[in-house]
């Protein structure tokens, strides 16, 4: 709002006034919600690391696996254990709420599965290939959890922001804007009040 | 909802032998990027997983878009990249590295 667009009439304050303390209302909320969120994001951001470092721990463990697996078995032998396998894991998502933000929460069931349930013959391979194969359901286990938690943070991230710059607008950009033109407003109404004065005494010297 | 997986034979071989079925190979830069569309397009795919080095050879652009996609979400595995998108917006939202 520019100055000039403004007219320096009561109403015109009251209205402005009014205007001030919804928005100092609103920046005061926001902020809040802004610190909270930074809070829920510090909680978050341990898990994603924990869960990170486990990632990659279990993901070379698993290629470690496959490679002993292709040496002892060939990869022939390891590609017709894989193509033989049935089952395939589920996933459910449901969602839960933190601070007006609805993030995921992943269940995942049958990712782990009992020697006889991976549809492979027992007797045709050795136990290496289920070693492999449990590191691998193992490593599934690990990316759907860190899946969770990064969509988590990934969510939890663009609201920050987002309430971070409405924070700021509040603050450096509609607050300032909104006081100038109340001082503004302010002063031009004591001078009309100083200008009516002196023409009042003007009159009234000339009356005399 | 699935779990999709685009990678290098080998990469996916362990996948498929955990179970999961949406598994695509990828042979060149061309099949990269036309398995990534068709798997974003899939309305039954809830986890992609990706390469972390596979991520370097897509248009900037699909990166971003990976980057930023809640559902699918996209986890890469491998070499240490993994966190680096996730630290540029840490960077860029709180406004301080926290990504250690």
């Amino acid at each position: 709002m520019a100055l000039r667009d403004i007219k320096p009439t009561r109403s015109e304050l009251i209205n402005l006034k009014k205007r001030i303390a919804l928005s100092e209302r609103g920046y005061k909320i926001l902020k809040m919600k802004r610190d909270g969120l930074i809070l829920e994001f510090f909680k978050v951001l341990e898990q994603a690391k924990d869960t990170r470092g486990d990632l990659n721990e279990r993901y070379e463990s698993a290629q470690a696996m496959m490679a002993v697996a292709n040496t002892v078995e060939g990869a022939i032998g390891v590609k017709a254990a894989a193509f033989s396998v049935q089952q395939e894991p589920d996933i459910k998502v449901a969602s839960k709420n933190i601070m007006g933000v609805v993030v995921p929460e992943i269940e995942s069931s049958k990712v782990r599965k009992g020697l006889n349930e991976r549809g492979y013959g027992i007797l045709g391979t050795t136990s290496v290939i289920d070693e492999t194969a449990l590191s691998f359901e193992e490593l599934v286990e690990a990316i759907i959890r860190s899946a969770e938690i990064e969509t988590t943070m990934k969510k939890l991230l663009d609201e920050i922001e987002s309430t971070k710059r409405r924070v700021n607008a509040l603050e450096f950009k509609v607050i300032p804007e909104l006081t100038e033109a109340r001082d503004f407003i302010k002063m031009r109404l004591d001078e009309m009040e100083r200008e009516e004065l002196f023409r009042l005494k003007k009159i009234k010297a000339r009356n005399v | 909802m699935e779990i999709a997986v685009i990678g290098n034979q080998e990469f996916i071989l362990g996948f498929r032998l955990a179970g999961i079925r949406k598994t695509y190979p990828v042979e060149s830069d061309e099949t990269l990027v036309a398995h990534i569309n068709r798997v974003l397009e899939d309305p039954a795919v809830g986890i992609l997983v990706l390469q972390s080095g596979d991520l370097k050879k897509i248009p900037r652009r699909l990166q971003m878009t990976l980057e930023e996609s809640v559902k699918p979400t996209v986890i890469t595995i491998g070499a240490e990249e993994g966190g680096l998108s996730m630290r540029e917006r840490i960077k860029r939202s709180v406004g301080v590295d926290l990504w250690k």
